[in-house]
């Protein structure tokens, strides 16, 4: 038993195995009337188990290192377990019970802490006060916001993401109900401007506070995140518009969408017509304005071909006229 | 009376625990435990450790560390000063800032002694509260008659910031508490007389543990770390400030110097103590380096585990949750 604890001592949550400990040796514990039932201890090891091999799973990502020593630690415990002991073996269950609640890594747990700092964003801008009443909300104590080095930064960013994640699942359902034929190909400046549309209707809840989100994501540090977002929110559009473009074509496009997106979005948070209206008249005048600038531009290009033939013909004429092309 | 009998069983299950995976009971022995200690005392004179460059048992480690304490005590802030060059002052704003304490947020001190990081504690949370007043008032419309008497009789926050100072030693704490009454602070601060290593606190109470050049002084510093974990809240932050090792050789060499030469000169022509501070520069040089810390801050249960070296690595502030 002394060698057994030895073995396990310093690496295995304290908590947890004082309280197997106190369930062994005080006995009078209602967990360790076990032998009774006999589905229970199954259940219950092959719970502990499965705990064992998704923390084998989970660790790996997480950013300290002597997790693995962990790892090892506990799927040997539980495996020694395996010698029938129903107190052992409720020593075991007992432990798993309390690990099962940190079984999400830190980065889902950081981002269950984000979502719910975007409830008291309102009240408090985009700033670690909100990510500290979020944690409190979520039952966390207001110090885990020190987690966030970035501090309102990751806020912004965690809500840009989640934005863009939300906008991708609405155009592939969109582009399934097309597959199956059960709604209509739009035209492509009609898909753009409506897309447009509902990205940026995602920002009504915050917009008060939007200029200050703007702003944070424009800090240095913070610039080649809210470009990456940018950009591969821009792709994934033009990607459901059905371009599959691989020549200059591909960056024209893109960039045309930024600037339309980007110019949309500061109308936007200065507008206080009702529902938005003006910023969507503004959209469409962009829309419209980049459609007639792709048929000026064929106009222009088979005008200036035109151009160039008549001159041509007026030189060829000259010519004649003059008695040059003649041969003597 | 049920607070006491849990802590005295607590007391007795981490005896019986620590009788099995055979460790020194030594500090707790200390305290005037149950009759029960006295058995386990043997198994503490076996095992040793390091006073400075010294090696002592376990047992006589707690003691001699008190009555450095005791000795250095009226002149410990002056010593700070005289040793640091003022810098110490930095450190701990340092401290302050990385914390960036929510108003509401419970701060317990160990080994605070002195209660710099309190005092600082205190007015960073008073200063954020003012400024959360300030745009509250400034983003909302003057307040009518109605609103205003519908609020007075909650006019004090529902959770007000407490900071909780505990220390080993008397000394240091009634230091601690006249530099309070100079300042004129009274509310939200409490003075405490604790081990680190078995804090007189129910679980899950704290929401920021700091422990600022404590650390090196204690007996067994993962069970401090254990300790830690015990009485933080979920989601609380441990913070840790301690001297640790200088990362550039040249100013390694430079900084050996000053502190073997130097600082107990200090000590004696300031203080008239050498031996105190001969112990503390020693000390110093025990302690594991940020790496080992950390990773001994992570074997504890503590998440997100993070350093930052101030001034070089002279000193290292070591920050983890608990999740």
């Amino acid at each position: 038993m002394a060698a057994f604890l030895r073995g396990v001592g310093g690496l295995v949550r304290v908590r947890g195995l004082l309280r197997g400990l106190r369930g062994l040796g005080c006995g009078a514990d209602q967990r360790v009337s076990f032998p009774a039932a006999a589905p229970p201890p199954c259940s219950s090891l092959r719970r502990s188990f499965h705990c064992a091999a998704l923390r084998l799973q989970d660790k790996p990502s997480s950013s300290s290192t002597t997790y693995h020593e962990h790892d090892q630690a506990p799927s040997a415990h539980a495996a020694s377990q395996q010698d029938p002991d129903p107190a052992a073996e409720t020593a075991s269950s007992g432990q798993s019970e309390d690990q099962d609640e940190d079984y999400e890594t830190e980065e889902q747990l950081q981002a269950r802490i984000l979502t719910a700092a975007l409830e008291f964003v309102p009240q408090h801008g985009w700033s670690v006060e909100a990510i500290a009443a979020g944690a409190e909300s979520l039952g966390l104590s207001s110090a885990s916001s020190g987690m966030f080095y970035n501090g309102a930064g990751d806020l912004v960013l965690h809500f840009i993401a989640r934005c863009n994640a939300q906008l991708t699942e609405v155009l592939s359902e969109q582009h399934d109900q097309l597959q199956l034929g059960q709604a209509e190909r739009k035209k492509t400046s009609e898909f753009l401007r409506d897309t447009v549309e509902t990205r940026l209707r995602m920002y009504i809840p915050y917009i008060e506070t939007w200029p200050q989100a703007m702003s944070i994501l424009l800090l240095p540090h913070n610039i080649p995140q809210s470009l990456k977002h940018l950009s591969t929110m821009v792709d994934d559009i033009w990607y459901y518009a059905g371009d599959r473009s691989t020549d200059m074509n591909w960056y024209t496009k893109r960039a045309v969408l930024t600037g339309i997106y980007n110019t949309t979005e500061l109308v936007m948070v200065q507008d206080s017509s009702p529902n938005f209206q003006e910023t969507w008249n503004f959209l469409d005048n962009r829309i419209q304005d980049v459609v007639n600038l792709a048929s000026t531009a064929k106009q222009a290009q088979s005008t200036g071909e035109a151009v160039v033939q008549g001159l041509m013909g007026a030189a060829l004429t000259l010519k004649n006229l003059t008695g040059v092309n003649q041969k003597r | 009376m049920a607070g006491s009998m849990r802590l005295l069983f607590r007391r007795l299950i981490r005896l019986s625990h620590r009788n099995i995976s055979s460790t020194a009971a030594g500090t707790s022995c200390q305290s005037g435990g149950t009759s029960s200690c006295r058995g386990f005392s043997d198994a503490a004179e076996d095992r040793s450790t390091h006073f400075g460059f010294q090696t002592v048992p376990e047992a006589e480690k707690a003691q001699r560390v008190y009555k450095v304490f005791e000795n250095v005590a009226q002149k410990y802030d002056v010593m700070n000063d005289a040793m640091s060059l003022g810098i110490h002052r930095l450190w701990k704003d340092m401290l302050l800032h990385v914390m960036h304490p929510q108003p509401g947020a419970r701060l317990l001190d160990v080994a605070g002694g002195t209660g710099d990081i309190a005092f600082r504690f205190l007015d960073y949370v008073k200063s954020q509260q003012e400024r959360q007043e300030r745009r509250a008032a400034r983003s909302s419309q003057t307040p009518s008659w109605q609103d205003i008497s519908d609020k007075y009789p909650f006019e004090d926050t529902p959770h007000e910031s407490l900071a909780v100072v505990c220390d080993i030693n008397k000394e240091m704490l009634n230091v601690g508490k006249k530099k309070a009454e100079s300042m004129g602070i009274t509310a939200g601060l409490s003075w405490v007389v604790g081990d680190a290593e078995e804090l007189p606190f129910d679980d899950d109470q704290f929401d920021i543990y700091t422990i600022a050049f404590g650390i090196r002084n204690v007996t067994h510093i993962d069970q401090v770390l254990q300790e830690a974990v015990r009485v933080l809240k979920p989601g609380g932050r441990f913070m840790c400030l301690e001297f640790s090792k200088v990362t550039n050789p040249v100013l390694a060499r430079l900084y050996d110097a000053y502190s073997f030469q130097v600082i107990p000169v200090l000590g004696e022509v300031i203080a008239g103590d050498w031996k105190s501070y001969q112990y503390l520069v020693e000390s110093i040089r025990k302690f594991p380096d940020q790496e080992e810390f950390k990773s001994m801050i992570e074997d504890a249960g503590f998440y997100c585990v993070q350093y930052y070296n101030l001034t070089n690595g002279v000193v290292a502030l070591h920050s983890g949750f608990k999740l």
